[in-house]
């Protein structure tokens, strides 16, 4: 998109896709994950420059070593990246192809419950991951590749659909604007998770995601936390992806290293808002912020409670 | 006749209901603020709001609900919302009859898919900011405008009156580093001095020789308006002043007002 007033090409009807869908257990690997669940799901990059750990997993064995880490902090899904979201060296087919897809099979043969999650916008790449062992393609650019989904379907995987706005992959958002960011949100995810299933994606693997800054300002990723409500009552899952990103940042005015208590803050108020998955850097504390919620909401009960009952 | 132009950024964090706490750039909005002044203070008849757009067209005036494009949420002075309207209702009139003289659509910014461009929005705050209360029009050309058609309508719109001033709104390659929305592309390097060079030295006619495509590529979302000014100062003997020329957040600002020699 060059055209700082052409915006998304789609604007929101306010429509929505049809009725709300009822909400159910969440389906994959075979593991059925029940509504009031909620459910880590760890960042593990094969990148050398991801804007956060910047090449700390670059390399296979650091890289196996944060998933038996975050496995044992209590990660459900463990996502593998091998293309940084911000612009930047190009990343083709072949080399996304040759950072992930044996690290995948590498974590399958490993663990055979863990849900593993391929960080991907294209295609070819989520073929071979699916054949590798992933179970869900986690597509962060809003369904750029129009041939995802049908290959999601096909490895039996489940999809995660984002708002990004139209945007490019690897693109910045530059003077976007929305009439109502939220309707963005909502029609182009829920559009999105219709022709997933149409295509044959099991609709009880699809989860939709607002993509916090990904094209949106910070003004905007503030508004869909605040109405992260009206995504989370068109009953598919909800996935938040908020961990230490820009818009945090902007808050508080701190750098990437600082946003940690930002970022369970906005953890936090999604899982209040209904939002089942949370992509985490920090997952032993990004579990302990949910646990919390859940306690609160009496989904789960307190780990041990004596005070003032002796 | 045009008496003034003034050259100012389409960021819409100039506007500071935009920057949360603290203020953003503050030389850029004070460099900004003075060129949009300069102008005011030439006393025009008729004050030309000139911004890229989705589209070419002559706009009615932008309410502050507009800001909700850009910042959803923000501001408890929304609900002067409808006085503001009301304000842009009356403007409308106004812009129709413009409009059919520049043989463009007019627009109102209340019509459901029609968003008032945002370089708009950023040049009518500019002129509320310097307390501007004459008569303004405001008008959008589209990203993918020839630069002829650029230039016929800054022509057409510097003899709709008397006295009219022109308050641009373009900004150069959004490219400028590896943090820039655009990313770095070291083409922007050479292409935004050239824009530069035409401004400074008032050679604006070099304006009109710059490479659309190139522009796009670079998201240098100035190009049109930068012709719509060279066509509005065609034949004027034109002296600069640069207030400002830098590119802080990656992308290329140019502040400068430019005024027409023999003009009181």
């Amino acid at each position: 998109m060059t055209a700082p007033e052409a915006g998304p090409a789609q604007k929101g009807s306010g429509s929505g896709s049809g009725a709300p869908r009822e909400p159910g257990p969440l389906r994959l690997h075979g593991r059925s994950f029940p509504t009031g669940q909620l459910l880590v799901m760890a960042i593990v990059n094969r990148t050398p420059d991801s804007f956060y750990d910047a090449g700390e997993t670059w390399d296979e064995s650091a890289a196996m070593d944060r998933v038996h880490q975050v496995i044992a902090e209590g990660a459900d899904i463990v996502d593998v990246g091998g293309v940084p979201a911000a612009p930047g060296q190009v990343v083709d087919v072949a080399e996304e192809i040759r950072r992930i897809v044996s690290f995948i099979a590498a974590i399958r043969a490993t663990y055979q419950d863990v849900v593993i999650s391929a960080d991907t916008w294209r295609h070819e790449v989520a073929r071979q991951a699916c054949e590798a062992g992933a179970d869900l393609i986690n597509d962060s650019w809003g369904g750029w590749d129009g041939k995802l989904a049908l290959v999601a379907a096909e490895g039996g995987a489940g999809l995660v659909c984002a708002h990004a706005g139209g945007l490019p992959p690897r693109t910045r958002p530059f003077r976007v604007s929305y009439a109502d960011v939220m309707t963005d949100v909502l029609d182009r995810t829920q559009g999105l998770a219709a022709q997933a299933v149409a295509v044959g994606v099991d609709p009880a693997s699809v989860v939709i995601d607002a993509a916090h800054d990904f094209g949106k300002n910070t003004w905007h990723s503030l508004e869909v936390t605040r109405r992260l409500g009206e995504m989370t009552a068109t009953g598919w899952p909800v996935l938040a992806s908020v961990s230490r990103k820009d818009f945090i940042g902007e808050a508080l005015n701190l750098p990437i290293q600082e946003r940690l208590a930002g970022t369970l803050a906005t953890t936090t108020v999604c899982a209040w808002l209904g939002a089942r998955i949370f992509r985490a850097h920090d997952v032993a504390k990004t579990r302990q912020a949910l646990d919390m919620v859940s306690v609160i909401r009496g989904d789960q009960p307190p780990a041990r409670v004596a005070r003032g009952l002796a | 006749m045009i008496i003034s132009a003034a050259l100012c950024p389409a960021a819409p964090l100039l506007i500071p209901e935009l920057n949360g706490a603290e203020p953003v750039l503050p030389e850029l909005r004070q460099a900004a603020r003075s060129a949009a002044g300069e102008l005011v203070a030439a006393d025009p008849g008729l004050l030309v709001v000139a911004g890229t757009g989705a589209s070419t067209a002559t706009w009615d005036r932008p309410a502050r609900a507009d800001l909700a494009a850009f910042a959803p949420g923000i501001d408890p002075g929304l609900t002067k919302a409808d006085e503001a309207a009301d304000e842009a209702g009356e403007q409308a009139g106004a812009g129709r009859a413009w409009a059919s003289v520049l043989a463009v659509p007019a627009r109102s910014g209340y019509e459901h898919g029609h968003e008032r461009p945002g370089s708009l929005l950023v040049g009518n705050w500019l002129l509320d900011s310097v307390g501007y209360a004459g008569e303004r029009l405001l008008t959008s050309v589209a990203m993918d405008e020839p630069a002829a058609s650029c230039a016929r309508i800054g022509a057409e719109l510097a003899g709709l009156a008397d006295r009219v001033a022109l308050l641009v709104l373009a900004d150069g390659s959004a490219c400028r580093g590896s943090k820039a929305p655009g990313y770095l592309d070291h083409r922007s390097t050479g292409f935004d001095a050239a824009v530069e060079r035409a401004v400074r030295t008032g050679d604006l006619g070099a304006l009109l020789a710059i490479d659309a495509g190139l522009a796009a590529e670079l998201k240098a979302t100035g190009r049109a308006a930068w012709q719509l000014m060279a066509g509005a100062l065609d034949g004027a003997g034109v002296a600069s002043v640069v207030r400002y020329c830098d590119d802080p957040l990656g992308v290329a600002y140019l502040v400068a007002s430019l005024r027409v020699a023999g003009v009181g």
